[in-house]
């Protein structure tokens, strides 16, 4: 499988805290990776850093094989690296249609990039049909004219990997999709993911192992700022490193 | 086949075109209400204050940028216009271009630096640069603006006919002109441009997750807002045919934050009625509080107090001022009654 994305001794210090340390990770094409690990040990800084949160303090992020160590977030997403967040991020105060608006125009030809007022944007046929099939992916096209704010967060939690996904990422980071939803929520947020398989390059990162192992094809686990081991999920959680940075925190295959 | 969501979840979607004429036609037949009721003289003073106000909610209402420096664009606009009339000609036309050009200009430049920064900074930063423009207009560049003697001037009447120093005329043009503006910006809101604004409001980082370039957005919105607001300077010009350094100073901003509160932020018709509720405060309540004293033979403090009072019991009970309070009412009614 062609490589799709690759750190090269990726490194995010704060204020003496090595949160990231000399992390090589590497992600192929239309793969679905796992990164596990502890917390506090760098899962969502490693993300911070891919989706161009804030910039590294050493080290080199690849991209389709070229460096994208230092570009802005949007300049990421227009290249299709895409991140959901740990705790949800939509916008509240819109409607549930006008989030995957917002997703959508982007990338329509002709739509938001070239000229900044585009007033009948919205309305051209081909941005309507692709928000209904954003919406439609995640079960919510019965709940369009809803304002977002009053949405469960299972809901809010699939409209954001729905807009997510309007945004055709080549590359798709899900951080902790699964955190703070009902088990009836998680089983969708399950399905839906595995729904993108063979469809998306995804990364997952979770605390809720034994969820994910079914979907993961490789499995990461991060101690302490470092990649301390990868392979496939069995492989990885029966190695004994993995079993003591885990010791006493939570049982990993259970 | 397209999907096509119900009308209310669509703000994007204009709605039927005959609405916007509706609105128009309410707010014209307002403005004419307003005017019987007070004096015509006045109306073409009102007007100028509606449009500072409506350019002004793009920046704070829509956006959610809170600037305390926007009179330096309506100061530039006014004096911009006056300076053209008094070293130029005496077109009110090319008047009311130099004033949106010059003002247009200076947003298109300090936005670059001020958007770096939100929040009190943003608000701050502002303010610094329009003490500088109003320092500017004082005393460095007196020799062209007569500093605080401040600068007649006049222009000619608009199409050989039209003279501004009539009051009808004045409000008709202004009037005319804040129509134009309340169009204008209920396009722009209503537009996907103006969707981006507002995610821009509530969660701007997320904006940038979405592959957009938001300081590019902000910045157009920041020139739109500073140029309208420097058109009701150079309306403002023309029909005093006098600026002083009082156009272009900080303080007058506060007028407008005022308003914008009074009547809801991120609406426009908020931002109207709201100018309108302060405007009613701070000219009747100076003629109807020595009144009162009188009648009730009591002392009474001066009305700067009671707008301090109209604007507590504001803030404390009417969130949203009074557009966003009577729609929260309004949609607290309804799932109510429509509950499954």
């Amino acid at each position: 499988m062609a490589e799709l994305l690759a750190t090269a001794a990726l490194t995010k210090r704060f204020n003496g805290l090595t949160a990231v340390n000399e992390v090589d990770f590497r992600v192929s094409e239309g793969e679905t990776a796992g990164v596990i690990g502890p917390n506090g040990s760098g899962k969502t800084t490693l993300f911070n850093l891919l989706s161009g949160f804030f910039p590294p303090s050493s080290g080199e992020i690849r991209f389709d094989a070229a460096s994208i160590t230092r570009l802005p977030p949007h300049r990421r997403v227009a290249l299709g690296i895409a991140r959901t967040f740990q705790l949800v991020s939509v916008f509240s105060t819109l409607s549930v249609w006008e989030n995957a608006v917002l997703a959508v125009l982007r990338f329509q030809p002709g739509g938001i990039r070239p000229g900044p007022f585009f007033f009948r944007s919205a309305r051209r046929a081909p941005v309507l049909e692709r928000c209904a099939e954003a919406l439609a992916r995640v079960g919510l096209t019965g709940k369009a004219a809803l304002p977002v704010a009053g949405l469960s967060y299972g809901d809010k939690r699939m409209l954001e990997i729905g807009i997510t996904l309007a945004l055709r990422p080549r590359l798709l980071l899900l951080d902790e999709p699964l955190a703070g939803l009902s088990d009836h929520e998680i089983a969708r947020v399950v399905e839906l993911i595995r729904s993108l398989r063979g469809q998306f390059t995804v990364v997952i990162i979770e605390h809720k192992i034994s969820k994910i192992l079914e979907l993961v094809e490789r499995l990461s686990v991060m101690n302490e700022g470092r990649l301390i081991c990868e392979g496939a999920p069995g492989e990885v959680l029966a190695d004994p490193r993995v079993r003591a940075c885990y010791w006493g925190k939570e049982a990993p295959a259970c | 086949m397209t999907f096509m969501p119900e009308r209310a979840a669509f703000s994007v979607q204009p709605a039927a075109r005959g609405a916007l004429l509706r609105e128009l036609a309410l707010l014209a037949a307002g403005l004419l209400l307003l005017a019987l009721v007070i004096r015509v003289h006045w109306m073409a003073d009102f007007a100028v204050f509606f449009i500072l106000v409506l350019s002004f909610d793009l920046l704070y209402g829509y956006m959610g940028h809170l600037s305390f420096g926007h009179m330096l664009y309506f100061g530039a606009g006014a004096y911009g216009a006056a300076l053209w009339l008094v070293y130029g000609n005496a077109s009110a036309w090319a008047a009311l271009a130099v004033g949106l050009a010059a003002a247009a200009g200076m947003a298109a430049l300090l936005g670059g630096v001020v958007l770096r920064t939100r929040g009190a900074s943003f608000a701050l930063i502002n303010m610094a640069f329009n003490e500088i423009g109003h320092f500017l207009v004082q005393s460095p560049l007196a020799a062209y603006t007569l500093g605080e003697d401040g600068l007649s001037c006049t222009a000619d009447p608009l199409f050989g006919a039209i003279s501004l120093y009539e009051d009808r005329w004045a409000f008709a043009f202004c009037g005319a002109v804040l129509l134009a503006v309340y169009a204008l910006l209920r396009l722009l809101t209503r537009s996907p441009f103006g969707l981006l604004v507002r995610s821009i409001r509530e969660n701007e980082s997320r904006v940038r997750f979405l592959g957009y370039d938001t300081f590019r957005f902000k910045w157009i919105a920041f020139v739109i807002a500073s140029t309208i607001a420097a058109l009701a300077g150079g309306l403002f010009t023309l029909v005093q045919g006098f600026v002083s350094p009082r156009v272009i100073s900080p303080f007058g901003n506060v007028d407008v934050i005022f308003a914008v509160l009074i009547g809801g932020a991120g609406s426009l018709a908020g931002a109207l009625i709201g100018a309108a509720a302060f405007l009613a405060i701070k000219n009747f309540l100076p003629v109807i509080i020595p009144e009162l004293s009188r009648l009730l033979d009591v002392k009474l403090p001066q009305w700067e107090l009671w707008l301090g009072v109209v604007l507590l019991l504001i803030v404390f009970s009417l969130r949203g001022g009074i557009v966003g309070t009577v729609q929260a009412r309004l949609r607290n009614r309804k799932p109510a009654g429509e509950a499954q």
